[in-house]
């Protein structure tokens, strides 16, 4: 589904990333895992195209989508749901969710709209409220719903967790799983890495820019105790 | 009594001209940070598009008017995508870009077709009487052109699609563009828009007021004032102003007489710089 080879990310004179590649295969469900400016945002932001590469490769459902800019490729079949939730504060809860399946007609917006409600009863209760107005972890299914709005093929989550209440966590857990289920490619990132392994089935531990290790969640939650990740 | 109600109805009809430009303006800062100079450029291009089809090509005036609002919507969708987009986050750079593209449009008009104005009148003239009061029919038809565009742009921006776009690009146009937003399509096509609806105000409004090369000056003041009055990037601030100011330019022209009513203006957006500088509607300044 996504490959990465030899990824390099460039802030200015700093390196983000330094020659990362992974794998995720169809269905799979891959956490990355590591401490703040591992490098696991920058590695998101490649995939997406928020951040541009200086070098390496991205391919996506079998094509090179280096030159794609980054509205290409989320038309391309990626959902993003970025770090800190970012809805968009001004429009209301039906408005940013529809956000993410603009253009793909009356129908099929419909159909997205009362499926996601079926999952969030609070997108459906809260569909005419501005999202800026809502708590964090209600936005944070806002963007949950946004990025799933279009039935991607990959779903990016950065940081679903952050700041968040267990009982959202736990919410957020129970949202993914829906995903899981339909069958969604997910490759998210997460330093509240316990609830997250999880609902993964493999990960990366990163760290300084760099892939660490990989293996399986069992492998990942050992190596992560040792490192003090949890 | 009668006074006052045909003085309000001037009001009225200025704010509805000044809602358009003013909404013009107010997305293009909304959606792409661009402070656009050259708006009252694109209000005395309408003007002389309409005239020249008129004069030169003897169309009909609605038609005229169609054709204005075209040719002005083409011009900032080239404009946009090829120039202004290059240096979209630039704010000195757009600046420049968008008061040199004024400047050349009112040097253009200028050489072409000289300073002194046109005879460009309104083809519609009389005035309605009812129940004692009079009305000119021209004022009537550019309020109900102008009422019409007003909505038509509410319609756009609040219940399609593209006005969700354009909203959500507006917001967070990183992550907008990361949902698969293309802001390539959507930047000119919003400025598209804008200047479209300045050239199709110009195209109205000049047979009225006057036509000549430097009347977009005091229009670009115009739409600053009431942008800045209303809240930057709120349309609904923006509407609002624009009928605020519509009013008070109406009833301080006639009950003050005339140069007060720009100083009322003024005074009034001093005030509310003093007291709420985000504007009436305006929320939080916009992120660069």
């Amino acid at each position: 589904m996504l490959s990465v080879e030899n990824l390099e990310v460039r802030y200015g004179g700093i390196t983000a990333l330094h020659g990362v590649s992974i794998e995720v295969a169809e269905g799979e469900t891959i956490l990355l895992v590591g401490a703040n400016g591992a490098g696991k945002s920058s590695l998101i932001n490649a995939v997406i195209g928020l951040a541009s590469a200086s070098r390496g490769n991205v391919r996506f459902a079998g094509k090179d989508i280096n030159a794609l800019p980054c509205d290409g490729r989320a038309r391309a079949g990626m959902g993003y749901s970025p770090e800190g939730r970012r809805v968009f504060p001004t429009m209301s809860v039906a408005d940013n969710v529809l956000s993410g399946a603009c253009g793909r007609g009356g129908t099929a917006q419909r159909e997205a709209w009362s499926w996601l409600c079926g999952i969030f009863p609070m997108l459906e209760e809260r569909a005419e409220q501005p999202a800026g107005q809502l708590s964090g972890g209600q936005q944070q299914i806002v963007a949950l719903a946004r990025a799933m709005c279009s039935f991607p093929k990959l779903l990016l989550l950065d940081e679903p967790f952050l700041g968040l209440a267990p009982v959202w966590i736990e919410r957020i857990s129970e949202a993914i799983r829906h995903m899981q289920q339909r069958g969604t490619t997910i490759l998210m990132t997460e330093q509240m890495a316990r609830p997250a392994l999880r609902l993964a089935t493999r990960g990366y531990v990163m760290r300084s820019g760099e892939i660490r290790r990989s293996g399986t969640v069992a492998e990942i939650r050992e190596l992560a105790l040792a490192e003090e990740y949890l | 009594m009668q006074g006052i109600v045909a003085t309000s109805l001037i009001g009225i009809s200025l704010g509805a001209q000044y809602a358009l430009l003013a909404l013009g303006f107010t997305l293009i800062f909304g959606i792409l940070g661009v402070v656009n100079f050259a708006h009252g450029g694109f209000y005395v291009l309408g003007g002389y598009i309409a005239y020249s089809a008129i004069s030169f090509l003897g169309m009909p005036y609605a038609l005229a008017v169609i054709t204005a609002a075209l040719g002005t919507a083409a011009l900032g969708y080239l404009f946009e995508r090829f120039l202004l987009d290059r240096l979209i986050d630039d704010h000195l750079a757009t600046l420049m870009l968008t008061l040199g593209l004024y400047m050349m449009i009112s040097s253009g008009i200028l050489i072409t077709f000289g300073p002194q104005s046109p005879a460009f009148a309104f083809p519609l003239t009389g005035v309605l009487r009812a129940y004692g009061f009079y009305v000119p029919i021209e004022n009537l038809v550019v309020l109900a052109v102008c009422v019409a565009g007003i909505v038509s742009i509410y319609a756009l921006i609040y219940r399609t699609d593209f006005g969700r776009a354009l909203r959500a690009l507006a917001d967070d146009r990183a992550v907008a563009t990361a949902q698969g937003l293309r802001p390539k399509v959507l930047f000119p096509t919003a400025f598209a828009l804008a200047t479209g609806l300045a050239g199709l105000t110009g195209a109205l409004v000049t047979p009225i007021l006057s036509l000549a090369p430097h009347v977009g000056d005091p229009v670009l003041a115009t739409s600053f004032l009431i942008v800045i009055l209303g809240g930057l990037g709120s349309v609904g601030g923006a509407t609002v102003a624009a009928f605020l100011v519509g009013m008070v330019e109406a009833f301080s022209a006639v009950y003050l007489g005339g140069s007060k009513g720009a100083l009322a203006l003024f005074v009034l957006v001093l005030i509310m710089l003093v007291v709420k500088p985000s504007g009436l509607f305006g929320q939080r300044a916009r992120g660069a």
